[in-house]
């Protein structure tokens, strides 16, 4: 399919040798919502995600018995694959794959440090920040914070507002592998129905 | 540590987020819980907001995980060329 020229609302077009750099664009991204939902996503993931499933039940041992939770890893790289590395989520599954190096690929990544962690803890005392910042300085939104971080991957140790970012990244992509898996698991089961109605049609084609 | 109490009383550019920032970032993840159509939307707070990003991503896991397991029977049975005509079907629809 021919590329147009992006403009500030679509999506970035599907060119998997042109890679821009991820972070810091001149133009805001798009938000979650639109960027997730566009059919071109769906599309381009269902095509990927079968491959990978293909892939892995060709890699998997001969009597061909795939694991769930391989179709599931399968699933979630390609997923993350799909995002094209402009979230940390999705980075950080793909590195999380691949090797275990991760102490490496973190500070690679820039910016995250591993001893800056004393200065996120909560506060004991919160009665003086009572007329300053509001929202942010409550106990509970803290460890709500913490508990969301934990639950997306790679963001336990973000800031407030990048963690808020990557979890409505996150929570969009996820509703859109969740409706792409099960068209597909749809289409799988239509099909598996009718393929050997088929078949017989065939056989009794030549049959007679 | 006493660098704590200091942050909060000094607001330096380079680390202080604002709170805008934040109640603008936590009402964009509101609109996207299915939840928050329902409801009136202004003044959740944001640990509410918080807490149910939480459970729906939770849940959304677990869908993908049934969805997988159901994939995984279906590849299981299913012969994969027919698959693919199957598939490049529905999407074209």
């Amino acid at each position: 399919m021919a590329s147009t020229p992006s403009s500030s609302s679509s999506p970035s077009p599907s060119q998997p040798k042109a890679r821009k750099k991820p972070g810091q664009t001149t133009s805001p991204p798009p938000p979650p919502q639109t960027k997730w939902r566009t059919g071109t996503q769906e599309r381009l993931y269902s095509r990927r995600l079968v491959d990978a499933l293909q892939a892995t039940r060709d890699r998997a041992q001969p009597p061909e018995s795939v694991g769930s939770r391989a179709v599931k890893e399968a699933a979630d790289s390609a997923l993350a694959m799909t995002a094209r590395g402009q979230s940390r989520w999705s980075r950080a599954i793909l590195f999380n794959r691949n090797s275990c190096r991760k102490r490496v690929l973190v500070k690679a990544g820039g910016k995250i440090r591993r001893n800056r962690r004393k200065h996120q803890a909560i506060p004991p005392a919160t009665e003086e920040a009572g007329t300053t910042s509001g929202v942010l300085k409550e106990r509970k939104v803290k460890e709500r914070l913490k508990k969301l971080g934990r639950i997306v991957p790679g963001c336990k140790k973000l800031p407030a507002a990048t963690l808020l970012e990557e979890a409505a990244d996150y929570v969009a992509a996820l509703e859109m592998q969740v409706r792409t898996m099960r068209a597909l698991a749809e289409a799988l089961s239509a099909a598996a129905v009718s393929v050997p109605e088929e078949e017989e049609m065939e056989i009794a084609e030549q049959g007679s | 540590m006493s660098s704590r109490r200091s942050r909060s009383r000094r607001p330096s550019n380079s680390s202080r987020i604002t709170e805008e920032q934040i109640v603008e970032l936590v009402s964009k993840l509101q609109d996207l819980l299915p939840e928050a159509r329902s409801r009136t939307s202004d003044s959740a707070s944001a640990s509410r907001v918080l807490q149910d990003t939480c459970n729906y991503i939770r849940d959304l896991q677990q869908e993908v995980d049934d969805l997988s397991e159901r994939l995984t029977d279906l590849l299981a049975t299913t012969d994969m060329t027919s698959a693919q005509a199957a598939i490049i079907r529905s999407l074209l629809m």
